[in-house]
């Protein structure tokens, strides 16, 4: 399962599983949010292709006005993931926080 | 003649004295005593002076007079003299004048300085018409024996073979019994020796039994771990009784202590044999199977002295390999250089089997043998369960097969089987809403430790990539997809199913380009690229009759460090 939500300093903190059958839960939160936001996903244990598309589509949409999706706490079996798809040039990836 | 004789009717005084005596002989239990109340018997019925009993010795066929306890006793040859006369004919010889007849040996009166005038001599025979001994009295009171006496003594006789035979078959139990004792205590040596509980090795599944016969034979097993490795052993020491329990207990001690010393299985082996031909006699041997197994390699190799068939159950042909052994038995003469050891591997699946000649040998009632092919079909029949299953078919069956005839020899039995190959397989429904089952399915194999634990995110994640890859573009298929996942060394094999499906060959779907600027980046794709990057290995084939799609990929420990690696020139 995944969880989604605001976090106490503002950031927007996933956890769990961010998988095709929880992408939808995802982009509908993430359609919402504005300007330059912080993904913390210290607690996120899985990301698939559909997670990473969700991703893409919010940083594309929020580039477009100016700002932009920030990620930081990337786990390092999902940083994997993260190099070998080139989407670590794609996000300002930031350590743990 | 005796016939004529038993003819006559005994006086009621006679008959009073005999039914006396019969009762005196009720009672004693040693020979001696017996011996002695016999012979007090007579005397006082018959009113003789004196009186011997020689005892009929079958094996060596002599009489033999006991004097007294500790002193050698007298022996005399069936047919000689008055006493092997009487032995041989079974009549009685009634001499009036003892001096006066040739068979007569004055030699025993010249010894005692005793003179005996008159003497009857008769046989003892029991109801079963069994010499028994030979009966003498000599020196009737007041004159010599008369045909009355003769029919008195005749009676008498009988009495006396019964209660003597009673006494020596007595004795021959106690005998018996002793016996029984230093065999159940030669029995116990060799039992204490056996493994109380069998080793724990990762991977193989070890069970062993010894099923003694009811006289000791000399078989022994030994399961334990040295240096990380397997040690098995079985061995039969030739002969029943109380040396062959003894002698593989011996052996047992040697091995274990040997490969202590020396983990070399040729120099154990050849210094265990050489040992025993020092010190086993001429006549024994012991044949034995040594065996050691690297369970990290699952290479096993052995020695075999004399200890055969060996089998080897292979999983893979479904089928019995048989193996000769390497050498003769232990300690039937001394080993230069250590015999070539075989080497085999133990695949998944695979059991050894070592079994005794005791079960090899077990006879039904027809005389038919247990045999080898016997033990094969059930190897084959039951080689999917665990051996402490497959070892109490083979001991059913055994007992099935000898009817009840009873066990002439030790049935021994030790079986080293490597685990199968782990699978596992379920189908699920083509939707997404199928990735929580499939969740809980691979939770479930992580729980049970089928692979390293750092695999878990590749396997996940190739799973539902090429899962949902196969629910988006396969929008005909109807059938669930089925996913079957093998224990691999070091990891997890997946092969996925998906039936009535137009081609899509998921190892030919072209790369993306990961350095494209974000705006050319599109997520569709990626999944694949990526699963393709992560797995040892993937592969795709396509059955064209059933329009079915098979992909397997495989992902183990070795993924790991390949990635570290690349990490490490990345850096």
């Amino acid at each position: 399962m995944l969880t989604i939500d605001y976090g106490q300093d503002g950031a927007v903190v996933a956890s769990g599983r961010l998988d095709a059958a929880q992408a939808p839960v995802a982009q509908a939160f993430l359609d919402r949010v504005q300007g330059t936001v912080t993904l913390d996903l210290a607690s996120l244990d899985y990301i698939s292709s559909a997670g990473l598309g969700v991703l893409l589509k919010t940083q594309k949409r929020l580039m477009a006005s100016g700002g932009r999706l920030r990620l930081s706490g990337l786990r390092p079996h999902l940083r994997d993931i993260f190099v070998y798809s080139g989407f670590d040039k794609l996000f300002e990836i930031e350590p743990a926080r | 003649m005796g016939a004529r004789i038993r003819e006559r009717r005994l006086p009621a005084r006679d008959l009073e004295a005999i039914l006396g005596v019969t009762s005196a002989l009720a009672a004693p239990f040693d020979l001696m005593t017996m011996l002695a109340e016999v012979v007090r018997a007579a005397k006082q019925v018959l009113r003789a002076d004196r009186g011997s009993v020689w005892l009929h010795d079958p094996k060596t066929h002599e009489l033999v007079l006991e004097v007294a306890t500790g002193i050698q006793p007298v022996r005399v040859p069936f047919g000689a003299g008055l006493v092997g006369a009487c032995a041989r004919t079974r009549e009685i010889i009634n001499v009036s004048d003892c001096y006066a007849d040739p068979r007569f040996d004055a030699g025993v009166d010249r010894a005692s300085g005793y003179r005996t005038r008159c003497m009857l001599t008769l046989p003892l025979v029991d109801h079963h018409d069994v010499l028994v001994g030979v009966m003498q009295l000599l020196n009737k009171d007041g004159g010599v024996f008369d045909e009355g006496d003769e029919a008195l003594a005749t009676a008498l006789a009988a009495q006396c073979a019964v209660a003597l035979q009673r006494v020596r078959m007595t004795e021959a139990l106690i005998e018996g019994e002793r016996m029984r004792q230093a065999l159940e205590m030669a029995r116990d040596v060799q039992m204490s020796t056996l493994p109380r509980a069998m080793p724990v090795v990762r991977g193989y599944d070890v069970c062993g039994t010894f099923r003694p016969a009811e006289l000791t034979g000399g078989d022994t097993f030994d399961a334990f771990v040295n240096r990380e490795r397997l040690v098995v052993v079985l061995a039969d020491a030739t002969g029943h009784g109380i040396a062959p329990a003894l002698s593989v207990t011996q052996m047992h001690a040697m091995i274990r202590i040997g490969l202590n010393l020396e983990p070399d299985l040729g120099t154990t082996f050849a210094q265990v044999n050489n040992r025993l031909a020092e010190t086993l006699p001429e006549d024994r041997f012991i044949t034995a199977f040594i065996g050691m197994l690297d369970p990290a390699t699952h290479v096993l190799h052995f020695q075999s002295a004399g200890q055969g068939p060996i089998l080897k159950y292979d999983a893979s042909r479904g089928a019995c390999d048989r193996y000769r052994p390497t050498s003769f038995p232990l300690g039937a003469m001394p080993l230069a250089v250590p015999p070539a050891a075989v080497t085999l591997s133990m695949q998944p699946g695979d059991i050894l089997v070592l079994v005794s000649d005791g079960i090899f040998d077990h006879r039904n009632p027809a005389g038919e043998s247990f045999g080898e092919a016997r033990v094969e079909d059930i190897v084959r029949e039951r080689c999917a369960g665990s051996v402490a299953d497959l070892m109490q078919a083979l001991l059913d069956a055994v007992a099935q097969f000898g009817a009840g005839a009873p066990q002439e020899d030790d049935m021994t039995m030790l079986l080293v089987k490597r685990d199968a190959v782990k699978r596992r397989e379920q189908t699920f429904s083509r939707s997404v809403d199928a990735l929580p089952a499939m969740v809980a399915f691979t939770d479930e194999l992580f729980a049970e430790q089928w692979a390293d634990s750092r695999l878990r995110p590749t396997i996940d994640f190739a799973l539902e990539e090429l899962f949902t890859n196969m629910v988006k573009y396969s929008p005909m298929g109807t059938a669930d997809v089925r996913i079957d996942v093998m224990a691999v060394e070091g990891g997890l094999e997946v092969t996925m199913t998906d039936h009535g499906v137009a081609p899509f060959d998921v190892t030919r779907a072209p790369d993306v380009d990961v350095d494209a600027p974000i705006e050319r980046r599109r997520p569709g794709g990626l999944g694949l690229h990526l699963t393709r990057r992560l797995v040892d290995s993937l592969d795709y084939a396509y059955d064209e009759a059933r329009g079915e799609s098979r992909i397997t990929f495989r992902v183990t420990t070795r993924a790991l460090s390949r990635d570290t690696q690349r990490q490490g020139r990345e850096c």
